[in-house]
Formats: structure tokens, C-alpha cells, sequence
């Protein structure tokens, strides 16, 4: 007969057979049924509705029994509160029963069970319990008091428990001690108060338990006292003299907790010769943690790693038990690695690269690849041993094989970063390889060098120009090397064949890619190229600063708290607590702060969670995950979106020096078409038939952005003009789930030199579901771009959403400013000033004015001003003269007409008539609503 | 502290599952086992294996242990110790296997509500209680049914030669086991076993080696009598005054036994140990670990291994390995395999055994282009030779010895240690005359990481 049956029954009627084996009068039968029902609850089918029937068992003497329906309560309380209460009075009882075991048993169960009701219920129970005269009744009412604080702080707190706790320390029996400086230790970390506090009084107690309780209870009170602040040298001496003794433990916790206090305790010991000797004294236990399981072997290893960032020599001596095994689990095998860089020297790096050298002819690529990578943070941590580096590293590239020498050409390019001008002369051997690489890290290392040194490879450009071949083809990184490779050359190397080469790439990279960096980066250069070559020659080939080894090396303050936490998981992530403990607590909370529990009702939380006020009164653990997120989006637009803007609100990113060229940067192709948009449009001239004299407000504004390309925003708008201000009158709707808010926006430079005003949509909050509108200003005065159209390049972001990118273009009609009013003397005299090349003619043959009245008026609406008419001898035409002034320039414009006849010329003449263009459009728009 | 302890099966059904906060999701295990299976799988290509023991997913910290077919995992939402977890977990592995005898997917099974009983009294609250099986005792009312048919016979048994096999089945009773037919043996079993890891250059010269020993100790006694167990007089602690232990004792030339460290189980009272190399103790009732010790001083290895490569025409390379047993013709290594990884181009390998040789099995694995060989047995002071022809898909290959090896040897050897730590005596003290139960001391020798490189 076993357990293992029971998990048999499956019938139907199951339930019922149970209910009724549950009041069998039989005591083994009713026993067995209860296993029964634990047996069923393991495999997860719910067995709550014989909860009556099994509270029932409670009234037994029977310990086995009383076990198995405790153990059923405590997973299913929680969903029959009211029943649960039915158990109350048992568990009183128990709490006095003659057995300490039953004692215990009672007080242990009611912790578990997170019930209100049974909460009350647990108090008395448990003040008498905390004083019972069996120790094993006060180790588990110690740790009862920390279950308590966990539903319930303000009970702990106004009943004394925590006295109670403080007591504890000083009892009599060590493993009373342990649990009760764990409870303690738990409840202060989830309050702000000062709970528990380590007092020289209180050191000698736990020192004295420290010998005598179990493992685990050493590791509780080890862990309490890294936190006592010792009062001078010989108090922290002292500790470390009882300490010492445990770093002979088995248990690798005992070992790991023992050498944290030891190294908390030598920031203030000042014996010298005392830290020397412990230092030696934790190098051994610290080595035989290696002989343990694999999984503990991990966790000594990363402790390992973070104690000699601190104190390197304590395992200078021993790097070969670093070494890898064969048979260690590549997560053993990583972390040796990089201890063994660590440990590394000169002294021993003969040794250390035989071994490297070996990995790297090993199976798992993975592995053999961090050997490669090993070698070359040798090389730049220990300046004398980085030829015996290269040596190796050589070598393995004469294997051949592919991956070994891709990683090893990675690896030599930062060598050569170290050491400038030092080893160029196996820039030949690595040059044999160059039709092996395929992976583009590789790749662009092997460019970076050959433009790096391109003064001193003789074929450099030969070298370049087959990579160039499939510029087009190559990952982003490689084309980005290629560019600066052959910048670079082309510096050095002023002549025709690099002259080609650079047009080339650069022709490319602007034209033929659409990706941004790339793009920026072959503007700036070209830029750079056209106007000053000797500034480039100074940002190009400028001396680069020496880089250091410092992956996986951390700061002095982490580290420090690190040491603090060795043997905790954030000595393993090597991340502070912080960062991944997401239940910070605050202190005892009242009722009264649970009614603005911010968090609503959660589904399951109700019972457990939400029952739990220091939960509630937490911040919302949700809150702190998206957070970093949205600081990367923000980042993101910072730096998209910068360049145009730089008073913008978004960060100013440091990597955009090239805020202010990028306008001209979009231009500096003077004759090519407008800078390439990388994302899809969504709308094309919604504009065009726009009239601000027929209003939209009855019909939905043109879209702008597409709720279908845009996770469910849409945006349509219309560009309107009213006292004096130009601004986007915009519709947002939202179709996805969330409230969408926090909205930015930013536009490329443009035509008129147009910004978002500055938080323009900062109120702006859209339901989920619903719809709202904005007014968008446009503020002049931004640098214009100097390719001039009428199209605007529109970034939008919010909180919620990634940035969306749309190009509406501009109605020029309503870009005119009231600026443009002269007087006919002025007019006259700039119509006559300006010389014949800055005229600009175009014919409008549909365009058909019925009344020159009614024009004009429309003309003035839009702040073209009528100047002045004269008759054309001869003919029934008239000419006509207005003046108007878009931001950029002075526009004095001539229309011949004939009233009612179709045909209209019209002529521009400005100081800056490339905006004559631009007018035409907003002329031929003012034409045609006249027609009608 | 801990939140939640589950153990589950390699296939990843949940046969134990103990919450003891109730601030983790349901759905733990089952992260927990999609994690471990596909580790690595998304970003390196390659999956299962290698998931650390530790690891954190949407919050929950998972630790893990893998033993006996079985994943122990316990899970936190605090910054709770993995050293300690996780030595924790193994000891509820541990305790369970005291009570069950032997621990397996179907031990567990059937002793389930024994199992949650334990999980009660060795952990309240995610805190680590008393885990000693003697204490446990006293709290513990479910009483264990072992399973009768232990696995496969001589699996768990067979690091010990036969004649002592029935001592090493002995070892898989529970501790709480009633004695049948009212007979009652007492016995105490003392095994010291020494994993070695040697690793011999191309040359056959000695690059590193160490030996992790340990003495188990599992006691049967009735009456929990106080014991003495006596080492090697001449054994001496860390080289240098590093160990606590060092003292001037063994100092005084003739040192033939040196440690670079060791440590013990709580119960071992050190008093003598300075004097004589004597440890008094009163072994508690299950399996624990008397002591851990490591050494990295010179020792003999166990086997020497020799290989040569030749190409002897294109396409065609011929390889041969050579094995000495360097141990006491009395003794007997077994379970010993050899394996070696040929190079890539290689699309055949035929082994030849040198003549006379028998018990022996090769086998080439052409997926992974790997030699295996295998012996039944290999007896000390004895040598063996395989003469492999290797055809290769290209006439020559660069660097043929890079792309070859390491050759690692797995063994086992019985009776014999190489350390030459011995327990001179075991004394059971404060005992009636005629009081004289079973006493096992068993050596075992066995390969850790056993390499030659090409």
C-alpha cells in the first residue's frame, strides 16, 4: 500500500464518495480520505466544496491527521473565508493543548491562513505562544510574528510583538534566537522604522547563539550582523575573531555569509598585518566552495569575481583552481573565465593564455568565441603581456577556422585602439583573411582597421573598394565603418582612385539607403569634405583616447554595495536589490491610508494581496517596470527628432552635435529631391482643395495619420491661420485600448522655418475609444531648410506609443503674414530695385478671375494685399500688382488677367525668389476658389 | 525568503508544490520549466542544459537544483540568498532521501503527504528550520514506504566492487525503516570518495590536478553512540600558516599527506584533530558529510595517456591511443570510457583493439565525430592501445591535432584512493563490551575531469 494510489481515484462521484468517507466513523478510512483530497488538491483539481466536511476532521487527537486537514486549510481558506472561521475554535484550542508539538502546530498554521477573520483570532494564541516554555513552540511563534506583519503591520505593532521579538535574542535556545533575528531582520526590511538594530548588547547574544544554532539560523544571524556598524578597530576585530571560525563550514551559505561580515569588519580594522592574514584565511574556504555541486560552485563564483574587484591579491596565488574543467557547465566555464581575466597577470599570463589557447579549440563556439575575446582583454589590461596576446592570437587565426579568426580579428581591432601605431605589422596576416569574414562585427572591425592604418597598406584601396562593391548589401555597422574607412583613406590619400571611391559611398549612402544614421553620418562628411577638408582631416584622423578594458567591471559605489550583499541574488545578478526586488515596503500604514489604495481591486490579489495594506500603500510595483521604458522612447525621439529642433522640449541627446546642420544637411544636395522619408507617408496633399473660407467643420478633416498604420491614432487636421498665428487644427481619435497622452511633436526644418510651439500638446489626453482636438501653433522663426517645398516632415509620439512619422504638406495660402502690406511708394521702389533674374513667370490657363472685387477681397483674406491695376493698352486684359511676405521673404507679385476669360499670368519678383515657387502654389489655390 | 518550493519531473509535471507566501503566481512552475527548457534557445541557438541555477523572470527569482531525475525548485520575490537556497534545497533532497531510502520521481510520488510533511517542519515561512534527519524524527509521523524495486541494480550500487554490494544496498534503506523480523543491524558506513582532475599537456607532462575528497558517512547506529574517526597521522592542513588547522603538527619533515584545505559537518568536535588527526562526533541518523577536503599537491595519477597522430597518405590519418592503468594490480578500475572528438573533415573512423584485449567495445559516433572506447574492467598496471584510421573528406588537414581532442577518460576505481587519506580506526565509544556493529569503510577513486590534450 502507498500515498501513490490516491492520486488514482478519477471517477465520477468521486466528490460524494469522499464527502462521505470524510464522516466515516472509521478513523483510517476518514484518514485516507483526507489524503485523498490533499492528493487531489497536488494535481490541482479544486476540491473547495468538501471544505466543510474537511474542517469537520479537525477535532482529532490524531497528530498525522491533524497535519494533512491543516494543510488542506491553508490552500483553501483564502476562497471560503466564512468557513474557514468555522476552524477557529480548534485552533484556540490546539494553541493550549498539553503537546507542545500540537502547540506549535497551531500557531504555524494560522500564520499561513491570510484571513481577517482568523487574524483577530491569532493574537492571544500567539502572545502566550511567544513565551511558551517548549522552545520549538517559541522558534515557530517568532517566525509567526513575521507572517503576521506580513497581512497585518499595525497588529504587530500595537499588540508589541516586535518587543516580544527583541526579547527573543536574548533567549536561551540559539534556534529561538535565529528565527527571531530573521523575523526581525524581515520586518525591517519592509519598514522604514528602526526595528531592528544591532547594539553591542545584542552582538554578544547572537555571537553566543552563532555557535550553537543550526546552518540556516548562522546565516540569519551572520547576515544581521554585516548591518552592525562596528564602534572603532577593536570591536570589528573582535567579530572577526569569532567570525573566522565559520569560514570552516560545509554549508556555503555559512562560508559566503561569514566572509561578507569578515569583509564589512576590514573597512575598519587598521592592523594591516590583521587584513593580510585574513585575507589569506578566506582564500582556501573560499577555493573548496569550487568543489561543491555545479549550482553552488555558480554562486561562489560570481561572489568570487566581485570580492577581487575589491581585493585582488586574496586569490592571485590560485588562479589555477580557475581553470576550467571539461566537464563544467558552460555557466561554471563563463564565470572562471572572466575571474581568470581578472586574476590575470603578468606573472602567470604564460600560463593563463596556454589555457585560453586550448578553449578556444574547444566544441560550444559560444565558449570558444569568450576565450578569443579573453585574449584580447588580456592584451589590454597588462601592456607588457599584450604581444604575447597578439602571439596567440595569431595563431589561432592561422587555424582557420572561420569563427576563431572573426573573433580574433574583433579582438585585434581593440588591441590596436589600446595601442596605437604598436602592431601594425600583422596587419598583412590579418589581411589573408579577409574573404573568410561574414559576420559583420568582423567585418567592420577589419574596415575600421584598414582605414585606420590605410597610410600604410599599400593596397588599402583595392582592400576598401571589394568591400564597397556590396555596400549596398552590407548590415548598417559595416556600412558605417566602410564610410569612415574610406573617408579616412581619402584624407590620407587625396587621389583620383579614393576620390571616386568617397563620391561613390557617399552617393549611396545618401541616396540608395534609408537608414538614417547612415544617412546623417555621409551628409556630415560630405559637408565636412565640400567646405573644409583640413577641419575634416581634424575630426576624422583626430586622435582617439585610449580605451580600457571595463566590461563587466563596476563602479565603487555598486560594488561596495554589492560586497554588503554577498551570497544574496544581488551578488549573483551583480545588480543592486533595487533593481530587481520589486516589493518595497513602507512602513505600518493605517486603515485610513487603504481607502485610496491606488492599485484598485486586482482579480486574485483581493484575499491575499489586497488584504495586505503595506501592498496597497506600496508604490505600484506595475508603475516601476514600464518607467524605463518610456524614458527609452523619450530618448528615442531626443534623438530623432533633436536635430531639427534644438529649443525643443525633447532631451537634447549629446550624440546630435549636428543639430543645426541637419537643416542644411536635407538640402546639401542642392538639386536632388526632397531628404528621403524613412517611414511610410500616410498622407499625400490633404491640402490641396483645402479652403479656409469653406470650412471643414462639417466634414471631417483630411487624415493625417492613419489608424491602421498606427496602433489606432489617427490624427486629421487642417493648417489654419487666425490673428496673426498659423496652426494645425487637428482631430485625434483613438481606437486602441489605452489613454493615450503625453504627446510631443517635433518637425523637420521646412520651408518657412517652422516649429511646434513648444509643449504644443502637452494637455493633450485622448480616451481610449474616444476623440479630442488641438490646436497645434506653428512658430515661425526656425531655420529654414534650403530645399524648399511644401512639405512638412511630422514627428508625433506619446507615453504610450512608439513615434509616428506623416508628411502633410503646407498650405502655403495661409503662410502669408500681414507683414506683407506696403505702401505703393515701397512697392514701387523694390519692384524697380530687384534686376530681371529675380523674377519668376508662371501661366495658370484654367485660372479664371469673374470679378476683380471679389478676388481681392479673397487675396486679402489671405494677406495678399492689393497694390494697385492698370489696364493693358490694347487688349481687354488688365494687370494687377499685389504684395505679400511669406516668413522667409518679400513677395511682390504681377497677374495679367482678362475678367471672366480663362488664362492668368502671373509673375513674382523677390529678393529671394526661390520662394516663388512655393507662391505659385498658394496663387494657383487663391485662383481657383475666385473661379468658383 | 523563499516563496514556494515545487519539485517537478524532467518532463516538467509538478509532483511536489509547498507555497509558503502566497506572493508568487500560480502559473511559477510551469515559467520555470518553459525558462529551463529553452535556455539560450532565443539568443544563441541552442537549447536545454545550461539555464543557470539561479534567474530572474518577471520578477521571480527561480533557484534550482537538478538531482535523481528531478528539478528541486524553490522561488523568491526578495533579494534572498542563493548560497543558501540553494544548499537548502538540496538539503530537502537530502532528507527526503534519508526517509525514502532512495529518492525517484516515483518515491516522491508515493510518499507524497511523508514529503509535505517534511516541507512543514524543514521550512516555515521560507525559513530554513532544523534539517537534521536525528531531529526530524521527533516531528515527523508519517512514516515512509520505499519502493521496493530500486531502479536498476547495481546502478546506484555499482561504484563499489561486488563484494560489497550488498553494503551499498544497505545504504539505500530509510533511516526510520521499522526493522523487519524484529532483527536489528547496526552498521555504519563510512565512504571516502575522491573525485580527480587531472589535465596532461600534449607532451603527457602534468598541467593541473586536484582531488576533491569528501567522507560520507551514514550511520545506522541504535543509541546515536559517540564516534572517533582517525586519519592519517602524518596528514598536515594548508601549506602555508592559511588554515586554521596548519599548527606545527606534520611540520617536522616526512609530510607525506598535505591538504590545501578542508571543513567539516557541524558535529564534528575538532578538539583532537590539532593533536592526532582524530575527530570525535555523534553522527546523526542519515546520510551527511563528515568532511570536504581539496587538494592540489602532487599525487599519482591514477591512468597515463598517451596519443600520437600521424597522416600517413592523403585523405587517410591514423591515430593512436594508449592507456596505463598506474594503479595496484589488486584493484580494478571500471566503468571506464574514453572518448576523443576527431577532426571535422572526418567521415570515417575504424578502430582496431590491439591484440589480446578483450572486454572492450568502440564506437564512433559520426553526428557528433567523436571515438568511444570503452572497458569493462581495467586492471592496475595494466596498458591498452587502439590504432584508429581515420578517412577524411580532405587531403590534408591544417593543424589535424587542433581540431582533435581533448581525450577524457571517465572511471571509476573501488578501493582505492589516491590521496592515501585513510581512516586509520573508527572507534564507537562509551559502549558496552561485546557491543560491535557493522563498521564499512569504503574508498572509491572516480574521474571528475580526466583530460589530455593533443
Amino acid at each position: 500500500m502507498s500515498d501513490g494510489k490516491f492520486f488514482t481515484t478519477t471517477k465520477k462521484g468521486e466528490i460524494a464518495d469522499l464527502k462521505e468517507e470524510l464522516h466515516s466513523l472509521d478513523k483510517a478510512k476518514k484518514k485516507d480520505a483526507v489524503k485523498k483530497v490533499i492528493a487531489a488538491m497536488t494535481v490541482g483539481k479544486d476540491v473547495s466544496m468538501l471544505f466543510p466536511d474537511v474542517v469537520n476532521c479537525t477535532q482529532t487527537d490524531n497528530l498525522e491527521m491533524k497535519k494533512l486537514v491543516y494543510l488542506y486549510l491553508i490552500n483553501y481558506a483564502k476562497t471560503q473565508p466564512d468557513i474557514a472561521i468555522m476552524a477557529v475554535n480548534t485552533f484556540v484550542k490546539d494553541s493550549q493543548d498539553p503537546n507542545p508539538l500540537i502547540r506549535a502546530l497551531a500557531v504555524r498554521t494560522m500564520g499561513c491562513i491570510r484571513v481577517d477573520k482568523i487574524t483577530e483570532y491569532l493574537c492571544d494564541p500567539l502572545q502566550k505562544c511567544l513565551k511558551d516554555d517548549d522552545p520549538y513552540v517559541r522558534k515557530t511563534s517568532a517566525i509567526c510574528v513575521a507572517k503576521l506583519f506580513d497581512i497585518s503591520p499595525e497588529i504587530v505593532e500595537d499588540r508589541g510583538f516586535l518587543d516580544n521579538l527583541k526579547d527573543m535574542l536574548s533567549d536561551s535556545n540559539p534556534m529561538v534566537v535565529a528565527n527571531a533575528v530573521a523575523a526581525l531582520a524581515e520586518i525591517q526590511d519592509n519598514s522604514t522604522k528602526p526595528v531592528f538594530q544591532i547594539t553591542s548588547h545584542t552582538l554578544y547574544k547572537l555571537m553566543a547563539a552563532l555557535n550553537e544554532c543550526t546552518e540556516w539560523g548562522q546565516v540569519f544571524i551572520l547576515d544581521s550582523l554585516v548591518k552592525y556598524e562596528a564602534r572603532d578597530a577593536r570591536d570589528a576585530e573582535s567579530i572577526v575573531e569569532r567570525v573566522t571560525p565559520r569560514l570552516q563550514h560545509a554549508n556555503c551559505a555559512v562560508v559566503l555569509s561569514s566572509v561578507k561580515v569578515i569583509l564589512a569588519q576590514m573597512d575598519v580594522i587598521t592592523n594591516t598585518e590583521l587584513i593580510r592574514t585574513l585575507c589569506k584565511k578566506m582564500a582556501p574556504p573560499l577555493v573548496t566552495l569550487l568543489s561543491a555541486e555545479p549550482e553552488i560552485q555558480y554562486v561562489a563564483l560570481r561572489n568570487i569575481n566581485l570580492i577581487i574587484q575589491k581585493w585582488q591579491n586574496i586569490l592571485t596565488n590560485d588562479i589555477k583552481v580557475f581553470f576550467c574543467k571539461y566537464n563544467d557547465p558552460v555557466y561554471v566555464k563563463t564565470e572562471k573565465l572572466e575571474i581568470m581575466i581578472k586574476l590575470a597577470s603578468e606573472r602567470n599570463i604564460d600560463q593563463v593564455l596556454l589555457e585560453f589557447k586550448e578553449y578556444a579549440t574547444e566544441v560550444d563556439v559560444d565558449f570558444v568565441r569568450k576565450a578569443v575575446r579573453a585574449i584580447g582583454r588580456c592584451a589590454i589590461a597588462l601592456e607588457r603581456s599584450a604581444e604575447a596576446c597578439i602571439n596567440v592570437l595569431l595563431e589561432l587565426i592561422q587555424t582557420k577556422v572561420n569563427y576563431v579568426v572573426q573573433e580574433a580579428i574583433c579582438v585585434i581591432k581593440d588591441i590596436f585602439r589600446r595601442y596605437p601605431n604598436t602592431y601594425e605589422t600583422i596587419i598583412a596576416t590579418l589581411c589573408e583573411n579577409l574573404d573568410t569574414l561574414d559576420e559583420p562585427e568582423a567585418k567592420a572591425a577589419m574596415i575600421w582597421i584598414i582605414g585606420e592604418y590605410a597610410e600604410r597598406i599599400d593596397n588599402a584601396d583595392e582592400l576598401l573598394e571589394t568591400f564597397l562593391e556590396t555596400f549596398l548589401d552590407e548590415s548598417t555597422l559595416v556600412q558605417l565603418q566602410l564610410l569612415t574607412a574610406t573617408v579616412k583613406l581619402f584624407l590620407k590619400r587625396p587621389t583620383e582612385g579614393p576620390q571616386q571611391m568617397i563620391q561613390m559611398v557617399l552617393n549611396q549612402a545618401t541616396q540608395e539607403t534609408d537608414n538614417p544614421d547612415l544617412r546623417d553620418r555621409a551628409y556630415i562628411y560630405w559637408r565636412l569634405l565640400s567646405t573644409d577638408p583640413e577641419a575634416a582631416k581634424d575630426v576624422v584622423l583626430a586622435e582617439k583616447p585610449t580605451i580600457s578594458d571595463d566590461s563587466n567591471q563596476l563602479d565603487a559605489d555598486l560594488l561596495h554595495e554589492l560586497l554588503q550583499n554577498i551570497g544574496t541574488l544581488a551578488s549573483v545578478y551583480h545588480k543592486p536589490p533595487d533593481a530587481f526586488v520589486s516589493r518595497a515596503r513602507v512602513a505600518v500604514t493605517r486603515g485610513e491610508d487603504l481607502e485610496e489604495d491606488p492599485l484598485g481591486s486586482g482579480e486574485e490579489g483581493e484575499a491575499s494581496d489586497m488584504a495586505d495594506p503595506t501592498v496597497a500603500a506600496a508604490a505600484p510595483p506595475a508603475a516601476e517596470t514600464p518607467a524605463p521604458a518610456v524614458a527609452a522612447v523619450t530618448d528615442l525621439m531626443g534623438d530623432l527628432m533633436a536635430p531639427a529642433a534644438p529649443s525643443a522640449l525633447a532631451p537634447v541627446p549629446a550624440a546630435a552635435p549636428a543639430a543645426d546642420p541637419l537643416g542644411d544637411l536635407l538640402g546639401l544636395d542642392v538639386s536632388a529631391a526632397p531628404a528621403p522619408v524613412p517611414m511610410p507617408v500616410a498622407a499625400a496633399d490633404p491640402f490641396a482643395l483645402m479652403d479656409q473660407s469653406q470650412p471643414a467643420a462639417a466634414q471631417p478633416k483630411p487624415i493625417l495619420l492613419d489608424a491602421s498604420k498606427a496602433q489606432g491614432l489617427e490624427i486629421r487636421g487642417v493648417l489654419a491661420r487666425e490673428g496673426g498665428v498659423v496652426f494645425w487644427d487637428l482631430d485625434f481619435s483613438n481606437q486602441s485600448q489605452s489613454q493615450l497622452s503625453g504627446f510631443q511633436v517635433q518637425f523637420n526644418s521646412n520651408a518657412f522655418g517652422f516649429t511646434p510651439k513648444p509643449n504644443g500638446l502637452a494637455d493633450l489626453v485622448v480616451p481610449p475609444g474616444g476623440s479630442a482636438s488641438a490646436k497645434l501653433h506653428m512658430m515661425p522663426g526656425g531655420a529654414p531648410a534650403t530645399a524648399l517645398t511644401n512639405m512638412l516632415q511630422v514627428a508625433i509620439k506619446n507615453a504610450q506609443q512608439p513615434v509616428w512619422y506623416f508628411t502633410p504638406t503646407i498650405a502655403v495660402e495661409q503662410c502669408f503674414t500681414e507683414e506683407g502690406l506696403l505702401d505703393r511708394d515701397a512697392f514701387l521702389g523694390m519692384w524697380k530695385s530687384l534686376p530681371d533674374v529675380n523674377e519668376r513667370t508662371q501661366m495658370f490657363p484654367a485660372a479664371n478671375v469673374p470679378s476683380v472685387d471679389t478676388f481681392t477681397l479673397k487675396m486679402r483674406a489671405h494677406n495678399v494685399y492689393f497694390m494697385a491695376q492698370r489696364p493693358v493698352p490694347g487688349t481687354n486684359q488688365i494687370v494687377t500688382y499685389w504684395s505679400s511676405k511669406l516668413p522667409q521673404a518679400v513677395l511682390l507679385l504681377e497677374m495679367t488677367l482678362q475678367v471672366g476669360v480663362p488664362g492668368v499670368k502671373c509673375c513674382i519678383k523677390s529678393a529671394n525668389p526661390d520662394y516663388a515657387p512655393l507662391a505659385f502654389m498658394a496663387v494657383e489655390k487663391l485662383l481657383a476658389s475666385a473661379t468658383n | 525568503m523563499i516563496s514556494q518550493v515545487v519539485v517537478l519531473s524532467l518532463r516538467g509535471d509538478t509532483i511536489i508544490s509547498r507555497n509558503y507566501r502566497d506572493d508568487v503566481p500560480k502559473n511559477t512552475a510551469e515559467t520555470f520549466f518553459r525558462k529551463v527548457r529553452f535556455w539560450g534557445a532565443e539568443t544563441e541557438g541552442r537549447s536545454g542544459e545550461s539555464a543557470p541555477p539561479v534567474f530572474n523572470s518577471d520578477g521571480v527569482n527561480y533557484y534550482h537544483i537538478k538531482t535523481a531525475g528531478l528539478f528541486f525548485v524553490a522561488m523568491a520575490k526578495t533579494n534572498a540568498p542563493p548560497s543558501l537556497i540553494l544548499e537548502l534545497i538540496q538539503r530537502v533532497a537530502a532528507v527526503i532521501k534519508d526517509y525514502c531510502g532512495t529518492l525517484s520521481e516515483d518515491v516522491i510520488r508515493k510518499n507524497f503527504i511523508l514529503v509535505y510533511e517534511l516541507l512543514d517542519e524543514l521550512i516555515d515561512f521560507g525559513y530554513g528550520q532544523n534539517t537534521s534527519t536525528e531531529y526530524l524524527k521527533s516531528y515527523i509521523f508519517n512514516e515512509p514506504l520505499t519502493v521496493t524495486t530500486v531502479a536498476a541494480p547495481g546502478k546506484s550500487a555499482s561504484i563499489f566492487a561486488p563484494n560489497t554490494r550488498s553494503a551499498a544496498a544497505a545504504t539505500s534503506k530509510s533511516v526510520v525503516e521499522k526493522p523487519k523480523k524484529g532483527v536489528t543491524r547496526d552498521e555504519i558506513f563510512v565512504d571516502i570518495v575522491e573525485k580527480v582532475s587531472v589535465t596532461f599537456n600534449a607532451s603527457g607532462y602534468l598541467l593541473t590536478s586536484a582531488i576533491d575528497g569528501s567522507i560520507k558517512m551514514k550511520s545506522y547506529l541504535s543509541g546515536n553512540p559517540d564516534i572517533r574517526v582517525a586519519l592519517n597521522e602524518d596528514l598536515a592542513v594548508g601549506s602555508t600558516e592559511n588554515s586554521p588547522f596548519a599548527g606545527d603538527y606534520g611540520k617536522g619533515g616526512g609530510v607525506s599527506l598535505l591538504l590545501d584545505d578542508c571543513n567539516f559537518h557541524s558535529c564534528a568536535r575538532l578538539k583532537d584533530f590539532d593533536a592526532d588527526r582524530t575527530i570525535t562526533l555523534t553522527p546523526p541518523d542519515g546520510e551527511f558529510v563528515l568532511m570536504n577536503y581539496r587538494t592540489t599537491h602532487e599525487f599519482k595519477p591514477p591512468f597515463k595517456i598517451y596519443t600520437a597522430v600521424e597522416e600517413v597518405a592523403p585523405y587517410v590519418a591514423e591515430l593512436v591511443i594508449k592507456v596505463r592503468a598506474e594503479f595496484p594490480a589488486s584493484k580494478n578500475g571500471s566503468n571506464v570510457v574514453l572518448k576523443m572528438p576527431l577532426p571535422k573533415a572526418t567521415t570515417r573512423a575504424s578502430c582496431h583493439i590491439g591484440p589480446g584485449q578483450t572486454g572492450q567495445t568502440t564506437e564512433w559516433k559520426e553526428s557528433t565525430k567523436e571515438i568511444q572506447w570503452s572497458f569493462k574492467k581495467i586492471s592496475g598496471g595494466s596498458d591498452h592501445a587502439l590504432r584508429v584510421k581515420l578517412t577524411l573528406s580532405e587531403e590534408r588537414v591544417p593543424n589535424i591535432k587542433r581540431e582533435m581532442g581533448p581525450v577524457s577518460l571517465s572511471f571509476t576505481i573501488a578501493m582505492y584512493n589516491v590521496s592515501r587519506l585513510v581512516v586509520r580506526y573508527l572507534q564507537i565509544l562509551n559502549k558496552e563490551k561485546g557491543y560491535n556493529p557493522y563498521r564499512w569503510v569504503r574508498y572509491v577513486t572516480q574521474s571528475s575531469s580526466y583530460i589530455s590534450r593533443i
